[in-house]
């Protein structure tokens, strides 16, 4: 007899061999909350939009900032702002457009589809940060070597003394050694998303995805 | 929510519950984790059951809400003790006594079973529950040929891991 066959056979008489649940305890059960990676996914990612908003308020409000207000740089700063909340609305209304879609009735295949749909979104709001926070610290560094009045008169010392190399390097460096750090806060949350959470569902996605070709 | 809506929910599933301990029997290795899956399967299946419209069988229904959660939706628990090591014996039936080497059989057959991989157990598992290809298929949203395919891959492979 096939294996299968043999196994089946038994699988169907089985139906008595487990514990019997009562309608109690399965009325306690749905009260109980979910701890399903969709649930975790949606905490993560709303963390992630909140963190990104927030650096961004944090920024608004500090003394530099504030300082860096009085220069002339309303043309590079105001779409700049506007690019910003636009993309985090855009993101948002994507998130929870492909949020909706996830549904367990489902099947397997479009299920994992749309879940990993939701975090390739959240995914790409977090590069287009990084892209923004890149050209953001590149236009500020720019405003502030043109416009500076003590940045200038550093310059132009730095100029006489023959250093004005090193002076622009320190700026650069202290500026890629701020984008390093962002980048691996970033690197964090990636590790911390798909390293636990979609480790399972990667792999199950690929097994599938597998099945087609 | 709806008194009723819980009253009915409650009712299908101590019913139907066997559904859901035979997936949790395949996924899992232990009681503890048991318990765990069954108690996740039943919130999503809970949470989903508002948009249950009854044109299918509520068994029917559960069987894909049922995997789906355990090879999509849940996340193990660390309290979790890694069971790879532990066989799965205490989900064993008792074969008949008198037919030793059978029940002998059925012990290795669900050991291997439990060596499969996810995807490998969910189409076992509707196999066993008597499924045709095209309900396989559209629970796990393959083509019908690829669940035909992948089915015979999985006896041979069930029959490497019997016979190494």
């Amino acid at each position: 007899m096939d294996e299968l066959e043999l196994l089946k056979k038994d699988w169907q008489k089985d139906n008595a061999n487990f514990p019997k649940l009562s309608y109690d305890d399965i009325y306690k059960m749905i009260l109980k909350k979910s701890s399903s990676i969709v649930k975790w996914i949606f905490i993560i990612s709303i963390l992630e939009f909140v963190f990104w908003t927030v650096i961004a308020f944090a920024f608004k409000d500090s003394k530099s900032i504030k300082e860096f207000d009085s220069f002339h740089a309303d043309y590079l700063i105001i779409p700049l702002t506007v690019l910003g909340y636009l993309v985090l609305g855009y993101f948002f209304y994507l998130f929870f457009r492909n949020y909706k879609r996830i549904s367990v009735t489902d099947n397997a295949k479009n299920l994992m589809e749309n879940i990993l749909n939701t975090r390739r979104t959240v995914r790409h709001y977090v590069a287009f940060n990084l892209v923004y926070l890149v050209i953001a610290t590149g236009v500020a560094l720019f405003v502030q070597f043109d416009q500076n009045p003590d940045l200038i008169t550093m310059s132009h010392k730095a100029a006489a003394d023959g250093n004005l190399f090193v002076f622009y390097a320190k700026f650069i460096l202290i500026t890629a050694v701020f984008l390093v750090g962002a980048i691996a806060i970033l690197l964090f949350f990636y590790w911390l998303i798909y390293g636990i959470l979609l480790k399972r569902l990667n792999r199950n996605y690929k097994e599938l995805k597998k099945l087609e070709v | 929510m709806d008194k009723e809506l819980e009253h009915s929910f409650v009712e299908q599933l101590e019913e139907h519950q066997n559904i859901v301990h035979k997936v949790c029997r395949l996924y899992t290795n232990n009681q503890e984790a048991h318990n765990d899956l069954f108690q996740e399967i039943t919130i999503q299946l809970w949470k989903a059951f508002p948009k249950f419209r009854g044109d299918s069988k509520f068994s029917t229904w559960m069987y894909r809400v049922g995997l789906n959660t355990a090879i999509t939706l849940y996340r193990k628990s660390k309290r979790r003790i890694n069971t790879s090591d532990i066989e799965p014996v205490q989900f064993m039936i008792k074969a008949e006594p008198y037919d030793d080497t059978e029940e002998q059989q059925l012990k290795l057959l669900y050991q291997a079973v439990h060596q499969l991989n996810d995807i490998e157990k969910a189409l076992v598992f509707l196999y066993l529950e008597d499924k045709d290809y095209r309900e396989i298929s559209e629970t796990l949203g393959i083509s019908e040929v690829n669940a035909r395919v992948k089915m015979n891959r999985v006896k041979t492979k069930l029959k490497t891991i019997l016979n190494p």
